[in-house]
């Protein structure tokens, strides 16, 4: 199993990213799973699905069942209730995070789901997490570690900033990853893109690629349209395949 | 209880027989527990969220199992569709000397860690809840029938569990014969389970259960689990820590031996005592499971419901995390949380879980329900069925009152206990004394010359009290009438003389 964990501000393009990586990685195998860990984005949409239930939702069904469940064994039933909401289609499987906690105490729920998650996430060859800057479900080791964390920024200040506190926390979380990728995306000109090489310097990101501003992906972006529509053809596309290849292939 | 015996096969039903071991051609082990097979990889899918089926364990006398017997009523895998979902049953009949009822469910748990270290199986819940998927890489192997599937569990079974002597396997897929089943055979007998559990006291075991899951947040704090006392964030029962324990022994549930009981009242056992003492840093040395005043349990701060006491009155209110005014002491649920978490013992507060109104030993050791004064109307109406019928008038809610005026109004109409005196069911022993004299306004006054911070005390005197110190959540908060707020201030206070006030008129 690899995870590749996919972060960065919102907006820089992130999740467009994600659901391009699950799109060529799947096409390969379809062993593979997709987690929506950024409740700001959307994971689904970008990858033209639909989603009935989250994590979430599960988490609040066992909150209010728990109670008259008898002596059902609690794990057993969770795990049940989980693989209702992995969402499984033609090359790919999906699993969202969803809402946060609400009030009262998810320290049994969340050990659960942890020992959960982790006995089966280890079954897929890739698992490709979209997750918000925060890094909460990391932090939280609902989702036990990254293998490749790939930090996407554009050339804004926040953008920059965000990347290097994720570089920070990720370091703190202890996550046991392999590498730590940046990606610059929307570069346009010579200028931006010494702006991000710089900073891959600086801050010790081997820099993977510089994606250009693309007037499709904003496009379909406008038009609600799933990103994995993008033509092939286009130079976004054919970089992020490259992307794909290199973090599937790093290492061997 | 549910008799146990054979199933009967109706007439006119397909039915395939097959003794005996064989070889299997597939893999078997634990390497495939967690093995998910996608939609796309699934030859059928059996029972599950859409279709029916369950999973039961029958003991039987060992005249009536015959031993490594695997028969199927309805079709096979090869009469099956690819991508097809069927109903499926799966009973099993067990003998042996140490078998009993008792040992049905431990043994039926089995059946999920069994069958999934079956290569290209996946088997997922329990009871009338299972989800089975058989892989298309398992067909191709050459998996055929399903009772390779029933022998290769009930091999695992024998060789685990070397106190069955005698296994036989009952599979079925006719859909008439598993809902007929379910409902007339499984449902009963899971009620029947669930019910004995209730019946099941702190004194019929040996071990309780600790948990550590909320260490972080309170690091002295131990929750001791026990069958009449389920932890206190509601999550987890004796059975739950007794099944957490036997995956993961060094895990956040350990065994805690109760080793002798020093007050089978309060719920006083030498070992949790240990225990408590040694995971809290010794600052823990004596725990009482089911007492309220005397070295309660301590709290970590996910409780359900926290208990105040109301010296007033002299009897224990209960308020619910989702009830956002103020007690009759009041203060709301959170300031009473802030106060009792964090693994204190703190007399006079204490949290619990939802289920703990539940049990039999509900605060024995002080009367129990018969101490019970107050409870917001949503928490009183969850727990209604557990409270005693004679008392179930007597516990005021918001709408009866909101103030301890109010609430002694209350009682002394309805005639609570508290009002004559507390005598406890458990021994027939009175405990409290009943309300005495009121000298209501004296005390008033003399509260008006002490300094803040020692101030206002809910609590009686005459117990012996740790008062919660948080300074920035003053206890003045329990007299509406005053708020005293200082800020950067340094006080001296050379001498504080504390004296009854003369009735300067006279």
């Amino acid at each position: 199993m690899v995870v590749i964990a996919v972060t960065g501000k919102g907006g820089t393009g992130k999740t467009a990213i994600a659901a391009l990586l699950v799109k060529f990685i799947s096409e390969k195998t379809s062993n593979i799973l997709a987690v929506d860990a950024d409740p700001d984005s959307n994971l689904p949409d970008a990858l033209g699905v639909e989603v009935e239930k989250t994590l979430g939702d599960v988490r609040e069904l066992f909150q209010v069942t728990r109670d008259s469940l008898g002596t059902v064994d609690k794990g057993l039933w969770l795990e049940g209730k989980i693989f209702e909401a992995i969402h499984e289609f033609e090359n790919f499987d999906l699993l969202v995070m969803g809402r946060p906690e609400g009030e009262g105490c998810y320290c049994f729920v969340n050990n659960l789901l942890r020992g959960i998650l982790k006995k089966f996430m280890r079954h897929y060859d890739h698992v490709i997490v979209d997750c918000e800057a925060g890094l909460e479900h990391f932090s939280r080791k609902t989702i036990e570690g990254a293998d490749y964390i790939v930090v996407v920024t554009d050339t804004s200040r926040k953008g920059l900033k965000t990347a290097k506190k994720i570089k920070d926390l990720v370091e703190e979380l202890n996550l046991n990853f392999r590498e730590m990728f940046l990606v610059g995306n929307k570069i346009v000109g010579d200028e931006a893109k010494e702006v991000i090489k710089n900073f891959a310097k600086e801050e010790g990101f081997v820099l993977l690629d510089l994606l250009p501003y693309d007037e499709e992906v904003v496009e379909l972006d406008l038009r609600g349209e799933p990103i994995v529509n993008l033509s092939e053809d286009s130079e976004f596309a054919r970089r992020v395949r490259l992307i794909a290849e290199v973090l599937t292939g790093w290492g061997s | 209880m549910v008799e146990r015996r054979k199933v009967e096969i109706p007439e006119g039903k397909k039915v395939k027989v097959s003794v005996g071991e064989e070889d299997f051609p597939f893999e078997i082990s634990p390497m495939f527990e967690g093995e998910r097979i996608r939609k796309g990889d699934m030859f059928v899918e059996l029972a599950g969220p859409k279709t029916v089926g369950f999973e039961l364990v029958i003991s039987l006398p060992p005249d009536q199992v015959e031993d490594m017997k695997a028969t199927l009523v309805g079709i096979d895998l090869d009469e099956m569709e690819e991508g097809g979902r069927y109903p499926f049953a799966m009973i099993y009949y067990i003998a042996g000397e140490k078998i009993d009822p008792d040992i049905e469910p431990v043994v039926e748990r089995r059946n999920h860690e069994f069958q999934n270290y079956i290569e290209g199986y996946m088997h997922i819940n329990s009871r009338d809840t299972i989800w089975i998927r058989i892989g298309k890489n398992a067909v191709k192997k050459g998996l055929k029938s399903l009772l390779q599937i029933a022998k290769a569990t009930m091999l695992l079974y024998k060789n685990e569990m070397s106190f069955i002597e005698k296994i036989e396997a009952l599979y079925i897929t006719d859909r008439e014969l598993v809902e007929k089943l379910l409902n007339e055979l499984a449902r009963p007998i899971y009620e029947e389970r669930d019910a004995r559990v209730e019946k099941l006291h702190d004194e019929d075991v040996d071990e309780f259960y600790s948990c550590s899951l909320c260490q972080s947040f309170a690091p002295t704090h131990v929750c001791i689990i026990s069958p009449d006392r389920p932890a206190l964030c509601g999550a987890i029962t004796w059975f739950d820590a007794r099944a957490a324990s036997k995956i993961d022994p060094e895990g956040p549930n350990r065994p805690v031996p109760k080793g002798e009981c020093v007050d089978p009242i309060g719920g006083e056992y030498s070992g949790v005592n240990e225990f408590a003492k040694q995971e809290s840093g010794g600052s823990v040395e004596k725990v009482k499971l089911h007492s309220f005043f005397d070295s309660p349990h301590t709290s970590c701060g996910c409780f359900e419901v926290i208990g105040f006491y109301m010296p007033e009155v002299d009897g224990i209110g209960f308020v619910h995390r989702g009830y956002p005014h103020p007690a009759p002491n009041g203060l709301p649920f959170s300031t009473m949380a802030g106060q009792t978490g964090g693994g204190k013992q703190t007399v006079g507060f204490l949290g619990v879980g939802m289920a703990y109104f539940r049990s039999k030993k509900f605060l024995q050791a002080d009367g129990g329900w018969y101490r019970v004064v107050w409870m917001p109307k949503e928490l009183k109406e969850k727990v209604l069925k557990y409270i005693p019928e004679d008392m179930r008038d007597k516990i005021a809610t918001e709408e009866d009152a909101k103030t301890i005026d109010e609430l002694k109004e209350f009682l002394k109409r309805v005639d609570h206990p508290v009002v004559k005196g507390v005598v406890r069911p458990v021994d027939g022993k009175k405990i409290t004394e009943g309300w005495v004299e009121e000298k209501e306004e004296e005390k008033a006054e003399e509260v008006k010359e002490v300094p803040a911070e020692e101030a206002p005390s809910v609590l009686p005197t005459q117990l012996p009290i740790q008062m919660p110190q948080l300074p920035q959540i003053p206890m003045a908060q329990s007299m509406p009438t005053i708020r005293l707020i200082i800020k950067n201030a340094k006080i001296y206070i050379d001498k504080v003389v504390v004296r009854k006030v003369e009735d300067k008129k006279s």
